[in-house]
């Protein structure tokens, strides 16, 4: 089982469904106003993609502050396995969940495009998953505020601790060391900018999106806490 | 307070003639409009009668001036539209439970005063037709016409509108997949921004309707707070622009998407629930119109509390408040018993619910203040009883029996200096005439945005969300895979400046056919159309001839291909200090394809879908051309028989031309097909190498260059030969007129590195939106 | 003492953006909606945006030089309103 994070703006909660479902997996949505005291039945949470709260003040900042992302924060403490995507990148990102920032495109504008993503680390239930396959996917951008954005010290420290997951093989957006994705300390926590759930069927123009999941869903990965 | 100015009982014979005159100024009510009003009531308006006659009497709202003609289109519904007359938009049933809901809508004038809200807001207003119904919207696409890019403020306006559209929809979460960008000099003073939406019905989801039902139901508000965001903006938009677009500053409305999308949410749960009786957005005239037309057409009347409308701006007064068009609103009806449960939606969703009146059964609307009656009409006197004029019209001609007027205006724009300006096609025509070169021509036209290309445009917008794109903006039509039938829905628009400028009547009936055909060349076939017609001045004959026979064209070649057109928009007096845009019918079109395939798939099973570019190297190229528009070199002649008498023979030939176009695409392993309609073959063509792969073309530079209005080119693998039989048979001329290769463009002396000519054409949009 | 004016004088402004009263702020409208739930009373909340301008030149002069680029650059005067400050 699969929990579903939606906040007011959300706009990708029904694609992830459909990817979880195609994937053979059931999912649970989950409200931003819902403080769960136990998630520990889920096998991961995923933090989709749209425009939580309108991503007005900065992309992620008020949703960070919503009543179910305590509920995330412990669930990832205790290993749990998390996964924003686009926006919810954002949410991870402004919770302190995820290191770095994700700040307005070089270009000044929104993207719409195809990218090329090298993986780069296999550490944690997400990075183990892209590593079983070629180094290479193709996934969907779609955002406007996706410049991965670090001092060069934690630049350094997240290369060190090889945090950095996903890289864009032509940078689209001006972010640091073409970063796409990255993970937590642990590993258990990712965040990346692509759509992997807009790349399941070969009519979408690619079938990546498919490579996130383990082999039977990621139930052999979760962190039961 | 208006009401100072006019008793309630009878007209004020003390009144003076120029405060009545200043008066019928300010709510835009003619003096024939005012006698109706005294006729119709028994007495003079009073109070906020004006305001209310001001509003639902607009060109905007009564469509006065095009009802009688609009009529005609009833003419082409079939059996598959569901009824849904006078509802916010068109239902078609595609069979197997699956239905959509869809409509264009302008926003032209306010997109002129301030592009990204303009924009926005004409985005989130066409969505809200959409989701009122119960349907979730699925996909965008927009029509648009800027000037020259030299032109006063155009670079400006291009990029506020394209980030007004992008801003507004990838954040409601609704993917923008398709649509057409036009730059011509007619559209300097005037732009034209046209936004469609469609919505999906699943078989489990019921319609809403907007018709109000069961006195003493409450009378609910739902959504943002009412603020001052264009008061008389109906009223407006219903007029030409004169030079001070400044002193109209109070009529900007914000957009916003974040709310919109709450208010998709909450509304799609609360219909899917059964808890809504009735329901529609305010839109245009705010709360009276979405009021008085829902009222009107359940044959009641309501009982309004203004003063119980939330507001943004405590200072509002009754008619501010009647009149606001504050953005994503709406009014909706329902079973006191159900109140509490559709309320705690809302709250969920973070909105507010709020009981504004009752419905009654008598047929009047009373509207209160603070307890205090302000007005009580019968609301069929405002909705139904909205004056219709038979605007004067001519008898239409085509240009070309017209000559004189036709040659003058195309020697004023050959004139125009040729590194400054686009050279527009009427310009190139004259060159194709006697062309010696192919060169000269296609470096001009790399120069120019007219000709560039429109990626940095649609890279803005998000055309994946939603899950269902399966060809988006970078394709000649959108494809979106239908969840449970898993069948194609194809989305595609028309209406092309440079042949609408050409002859009206031709440019209306290739805006249908064009999006048809390009259905066709994928195997598709078009199941409904909407319109959007943007036109000048209506009480200037000539602009309402072009109108009228506009109008019919469309009736008849959609007719003709048995597409029924179930909604529409129109949008007069799109003109500047009198000067008025080229009549531009906008159709949006919607097609079925019976699976979506992928390219490459095999043909025998349905899942072969050709390509829009060169998929290989070495492959063959054919021609297709239909043989109503080959006529070597007679383009007038050819264009005049098209619109002429002969139309109607030619039109009921071409179902059967279009379908035996769409069982060729279906049985035989097509690569990649297109549809080029403008500019010629070599240049066509080199639109489609973005593979990488280049073609080769074995013709004479005058073919090369030659404008058509449609030639089709199927790319097939070089061992193998499509069965062109049925097609030679029904009278379409095929030809194979050369071969795909790698990476280089050869036609006559044009000689270019795909990869040069796709930077070129990036450079030249890049210049104007980075 | 003041001294004459130099060749490399500096002057600092500050421009604050805010919407129109009139005009709906989405911004302030989400903030203010996100405090509600935070526990916060009911409060207020526009949201606007802040420039600074470095210009060289006489302070009138640069002075008008910034009040004519907020004038007709950093604000749009349809939904926004701005106030130039002279900073030290």
């Amino acid at each position: 089982m699969i929990g579903i994070v939606r906040f007011p703006g959300t706009n990708c909660d029904r694609d992830v469904a459909q990817w979880v479902h195609e994937q053979g997996d059931s999912y649970k949505f989950l409200w931003h106003l819902d403080r769960v005291a136990d998630l520990s039945s889920f096998d991961a949470l995923i933090l989709p993609g749209g425009f939580s709260y309108g991503d007005y003040l900065r992309s992620g900042a008020l949703a960070a502050r919503s009543p179910v992302m305590a509920s995330v924060r412990e669930y990832a403490e205790r290993g749990g396995a998390v996964l924003g995507i686009c926006n919810g990148f954002q949410v991870l990102v402004e919770s302190h969940l995820l290191p770095g920032a994700l700040v307005r495109n070089e270009n000044l504008r929104f993207i719409d495009d195809w990218v090329e993503l090298e993986t780069v680390s296999e550490r944690g239930p997400w990075g183990e998953n892209l590593a079983a396959s070629p180094p290479t996917l193709r996934l969907p951008i779609a955002h406007g505020e996706g410049r991965f954005y670090a001092s060069d010290s934690e630049l350094n420290r997240l290369e060190e601790r090889q945090q950095v997951w996903l890289r864009y093989v032509d940078n689209p957006n001006g972010s640091r060391n073409n970063i796409a994705g990255v993970l937590n300390e642990k590993g258990n926590v990712a965040g990346l900018m692509p759509h992997p759930e807009r790349a399941i069927f070969s009519w979408m123009g690619s079938q990546d999106g498919r490579r996130f999941f383990a082999r039977g869903g990621t139930k052999s990965h979760a962190g039961r806490g | 307070m208006a009401g100072a100015f006019l008793p309630v009982a009878a007209p004020n014979p003390t009144l003076e003639e120029d405060d009545m005159k200043e008066k019928l100024k300010h709510y835009r009510i003619s003096e024939a409009e005012y006698e109706r009003i005294g006729q119709l009531l028994g007495r003079a308006p009073a109070g906020v009668e004006w305001a209310l006659f001001s509003a639902l009497w607009s060109e905007h709202c009564s469509y006065k001036s095009s009802k009688v003609h609009l009529k005609k289109f009833a003419s082409t519904l079939t059996p598959s539209v569901a009824s849904a007359a006078g509802e916010n938009a068109g239902i078609v049933d595609l069979g197997q439970g699956e239905r959509v809901v869809f409509k264009m809508e302008s926003h032209n004038h306010p997109s002129f005063i301030e592009p990204t809200q303009g924009a926005a807001t004409g985005v989130g207003g066409i969505l809200r037709d959409i989701f009122t119904m119960g349907a979730r919207p699925i996909a965008s696409a927009d029509f648009l016409c800027f000037g020259e890019t030299k032109a006063d403020r155009m670079p400006q306006l291009v990029d506020g509108v394209v980030r007004g559209i992008s801003g507004y929809g990838n954040a409601v979460g609704v993917p923008t997949v398709t649509g057409k960008t036009q730059f011509d000099p007619t559209y300097n003073r005037n732009i034209l921004v046209n936004a469609m939406s469609v919505g999906l019905l699943l078989p489990e989801d019921p319609v809403a309707l907007s018709a109000a039902r069961g006195p003493g139901n409450d009378v609910v508000y739902v959504g943002a707070k009412t603020g001052k965001d264009g008061v008389h903006g109906a009223a407006m938009a219903s007029e030409s622009f004169a030079e001070d677009t400044e002193a109209k500053k109070p009529n900007v409305q914000i957009g916003d998407p974040f709310f919109e999308k709450l208010l998709i949410e909450s509304c799609l749960e609360v219909i899917g629930k059964k808890l809504v009786v009735a329901i529609q957005d305010m839109g245009a005239a705010g709360l009276t119109s979405s009021s008085f037309e829902m009222a009107a057409k359940g044959g009641l009347g309501f009982e309004l509390h203004l003063d119980r409308v939330p507001l943004r701006d405590l200072s509002m007064g009754p008619e501010e408040i009647l009149l606001s068009e504050s953005q994503e609103r709406m009014l909706l009806v329902c079973e006191p018993a159900h109140f509490s449960e559709l309320a705690e939606v809302f709250s969920r969703w973070g909105l507010d619910a709020v009981r504004i009146g009752k419905v009654r059964s008598a047929r009047e609307m009373q509207i209160f203040w603070h307890g205090e009656k302000l007005a009580e009409l019968d609301p069929a006197l405002i909705v139904d009883q909205a004056p219709v004029y038979e605007r004067p019209h001519g008898e239409w001609k085509s240009p070309r029996l017209r000559r004189a007027d036709f040659s003058s205006a195309r020697g004023a724009r050959a004139d125009a200096p040729p590194s400054t300006s686009a050279p527009t096609p009427s310009a190139l025509e004259a060159t194709a005439l006697q062309p010696t070169a192919l060169q000269p021509i296609m470096e001009q036209r790399l120069k120019s945005a007219a000709w560039g290309s429109r990626e940095s445009i649609y890279r803005q917008y998000d055309q994946r969300v939603g899950g269902m794109t399966a060809a988006g903006c970078d394709h000649q039509i959108a494809v979106l895979r239908l969840p449970r039938s898993h069948r194609g829905l194809l989305l595609a628009t028309g209406g092309r400046c440079s042949w609408l400028k050409r002859d009206v009547v031709v440019g209306a009936l290739d805006a249908v056919l064009f999006p048809s055909l390009q259905m066709a060349v994928k195997g598709g076939y078009p199941v409904g159309a909407t319109d959007c017609l943007n036109f000048g001045n209506p009480e200037r004959p000539e602009i309402m001839t072009e109108f009228v026979a506009s109008v019919e064209a469309i009736r008849d070649v959609c007719m003709a291909l048995r597409i029924p057109v179930v909604s529409g928009n129109v949008s007069f007096y799109n003109e500047t200090l009198g000067e008025g845009v080229t009549s531009t019918p906008a159709i949006g079109l919607l097609g079925l394809l019976p699976q979506v395939g992928c390219v490459g798939g095999e043909a025998a099973t349905g899942e072969n879908q050709p390509g829009d570019f060169f998929q290989r190297e070495k492959s063959k190229l054919f021609l297709v051309e239909l043989p109503w528009v080959e006529e070597e070199n007679k383009l007038e002649w050819r264009l005049m028989s098209l619109a002429a008498a002969q139309t109607k023979s030619i039109l009921s030939g071409i179902a059967t031309q279009l379908a035996a176009i769409q069982h060729l695409v279906m049985t035989n392993q097509i690569l990649s097909s297109q549809l080029i309609g403008e500019g010629g073959l070599a240049w066509g063509l080199a639109g489609f190498t973005k593979s990488g792969i280049g073609f080769r073309l074995e013709r004479s530079t005058r073919d090369l260059v030659k404008d058509s209005l449609y030639q089709m080119v199927f790319e097939v693998d070089s061992r193998r030969q499509p069965d062109f039989s049925k097609l030679r048979a029904l009278g379409l001329k095929v030809s194979e007129i050369g071969h795909t290769q790698a990476n280089l463009i050869e036609a006559a002396d044009w000689r270019m590195k795909v990869e040069e000519f796709w930077n070129q054409r990036r450079a030249t949009m890049t210049e104007l939106i980075h | 003492m003041k001294q004459s004016v130099q060749p490399s004088m500096k002057q600092k402004f500050g421009v604050r953006i805010m919407p129109r009263e009139v005009i709906l702020d989405t911004q302030g409208r989400a903030v203010e909606q996100t405090l509600r739930l935070e526990g916060y009373p009911p409060i207020g909340v526009r949201v606007g945006k802040y420039v600074e301008l470095e210009l060289e030149g006489p302070p009138d002069e640069a002075r008008s030089t910034a009040e004519k680029i907020a004038q007709t650059l950093l604000h749009n005067p349809l939904i926004e309103t701005f106030i130039l400050e002279t900073k030290e």
